[in-house]
């Protein structure tokens, strides 16, 4: 920002603080996880205990199998709705984000219990009902996503040119929009990775099985365990999620460093 | 697509066929979004709200909303409304300081850094999150034992991770994050030819923070104090972990009727008590987005 320059020491003193808030549960939990308390060492133990469980591999696949589905949904009902919107449709913008923001404002828990009684019939024989329910919930991160990736292209052109050259629409955005805003298609895509992994509430409503419900069953029976487990499933989450942050690069920061 | 229409160089015919065509194409564009959340958002929601009038025998009826009024649903919503309100503020607060610090004194890398790692903890919840703070603020928790050498036995003062208080801390571990995320653009909004131009005219730095920085600040600080009051209010993997039903709370009740934990027939009951949760989360979050969205006018 651009007031006042003056001493760091205030923000030095912060950062010390929230990285202790921060930290301090972490490595609590993790020196917990290493606990070997029958041989009174620290070690993995506690990791080979639930990695060695048949249903770790099983579950894990279901919930990475059901992030990417969701993944999928969301493009294929998003891109093309964006990209409309960027070339002809700017009067519906503001209908088409009253819609997807809809989901901020109500809690899961209650979509859980309408998703209850009703889904349709196809929608209800598996899991993968969830892949469904887990794009509602990131709807409203990746449309602004993408919405605020679109602007900042100059979209009709490029459309224009592809089309010029005899591309259909399906070329075109597969081909020409996509790989222009893939920053912020990337950043949809994990945001909705990371979301549909960790989530639980409706998972646990509706009675299916994905890696956190399995995480929450196994702490019942090992809590030493069940802390590594949680640790991992953490671990594996952070990393998904910082990759993004400091890898994909951000479309707000485009206009950071345009005004800087 | 008036234009097309009233086009004389046109035949008749093909001219009619585009104009429909174009009037067409903007229902072509929604239909994929619009039959997506119309089967998996909207109808579900519509259902809660239907069922919620209906008593068990399926008559029209208020029964469930008199029920929502009477205990022990009165005690839990009450509970959980307390909850979000004290977890707003008490997460609000440090972290707009933290979101302001980081914004006028951190270098470029450092605030981008604090974005992705604040990404990453406002998404922590549910049994991992638990696990860390009993890890941490348990009875035998690292913290704990740290303080016990110190001298000052925290569970001795009533101190529970299990307890309201108990929740008001776990919860501030992904909310202060949130704040620092929802907050920061206000303050990187705010020009510093504002405070320039307002010292050139005279202004102490005082006066600039009273007369312009609070109240430009303070929309956006309250609206991300709104957002955070629903996130606390909604809460619910957090707390199911978190307190096995020891505290009342809207979301985890709601749970219970639907887990089958209680007798079937309350089902449009919880329907009743999610109809309570939404008008309550909708009071929070529609002021919210309007004042993010007229926010985002002069913070660009």
């Amino acid at each position: 920002m651009r007031l006042i320059r003056t001493r760091k020491l205030p923000l030095a003193l912060a950062m010390l603080l929230a990285g202790v808030y921060v930290l301090l549960p972490i490595v609590a939990a993790t020196e917990f996880s290493l606990r070997q308390p029958a041989k009174g060492d620290h070690g993995f133990d506690n990791y080979a205990w639930f990695m060695s469980d048949p249903d770790f591999g099983k579950y894990l696949g279901i919930s990475f199998g059901l992030a990417a589905y969701s993944a999928i949904i969301l493009l294929v009902v998003l891109v093309p709705t964006v990209v409309w919107l960027n070339l002809n449709g700017a009067k519906f913008r503001p209908f088409v984000e009253f819609i997807s923001l809809m989901p901020l404002v109500i809690p899961v828990v209650a979509l859980a219990i309408g998703a209850q009684t009703a889904l349709p019939e196809f929608a209800q024989t598996d899991e993968t009902v969830l892949a469904y329910m887990f794009a509602v919930l990131a709807l409203p991160y990746a449309y602004r996503t993408m919405d605020t990736g679109l602007r900042s292209v100059p979209l009709r052109t490029l459309v224009e040119a592809a089309r010029g050259l005899g591309a259909g629409w399906i070329r075109t955005i597969l081909l020409v929009i996509i790989p222009v805003v893939r920053g912020s298609v990337l950043n949809a895509l994990f945001m909705t990775l990371a979301l549909s992994l960790g989530e639980f509430t409706l998972t646990s409503l509706l009675h299916w099985d994905t890696f956190t419900t399995w995480v929450t069953t196994m702490s019942q029976s090992n809590i030493l365990g069940a802390i590594a487990l949680s640790m991992f499933s953490l671990g594996a989450v952070f990393a998904l999620l910082l990759g993004v942050g400091l890898f994909v690069r951000h479309p707000k920061s485009n206009v950071v460093s345009e005004e800087e | 697509m008036q234009k097309t229409s009233n086009n004389p160089a046109r035949g008749g015919a093909s001219n009619w066929g585009a104009s429909m065509g174009k009037a067409l194409r903007p229902v072509i564009a929604l239909t994929p979004l619009l039959a997506f959340m119309g089967i998996f958002f909207f109808s579900p929601i519509a259902a809660v709200i239907v069922d919620s009038f209906h008593d068990n025998s399926g008559e029209f009826s208020l029964i469930n909303y008199v029920d929502v009024l009477r205990e022990p649903i009165k005690t839990a919503l009450i509970t959980s409304f307390g909850l979000a309100l004290v977890s707003a503020l008490t997460a609000s607060i440090p972290g707009a300081i933290l979101a302001f610090l980081i914004e006028s004194r951190g270098s470029q890398r450092l605030r981008q850094l604090i974005a992705s790692i604040a990404g990453v903890l406002a998404n922590t919840g549910g049994v991992p999150l638990a696990f860390m703070f009993i890890a941490a603020l348990g009875a035998e928790g690292a913290a704990t034992s740290f303080l016990k050498a110190l001298g000052f036995d925290l569970y001795s003062t009533g101190f529970s991770l299990y307890s309201f208080w108990g929740l008001v801390v776990v919860y501030s571990y992904f909310q202060i994050p949130m704040m620092v995320i929802v907050f920061s653009p206000a303050i990187h909004g705010l020009r510093r030819e504002w405070s320039e131009a307002a010292r050139t005219l005279g202004a102490t730095t005082a006066q600039f923070w009273t007369r312009i920085g609070i109240p430009l600040l303070f929309p956006s600080f309250f609206s991300s104090f709104l957002l955070l009051f629903a996130s606390a209010f909604s809460a619910y993997a957090t707390a199911r972990a978190m307190t096995n039903g020891t505290i009342p709370l809207v979301p985890l009740m709601i749970g219970n009727l639907l887990d089958g934990n209680v007798i079937f027939d309350e089902v449009n009951l919880a329907k009743a008590l999610a109809v309570a949760m939404v008008l309550v989360t909708l009071a929070a979050m529609v002021p919210y987005l309007v004042i993010q969205r007229r926010a985002e006018r002069w913070q660009k």
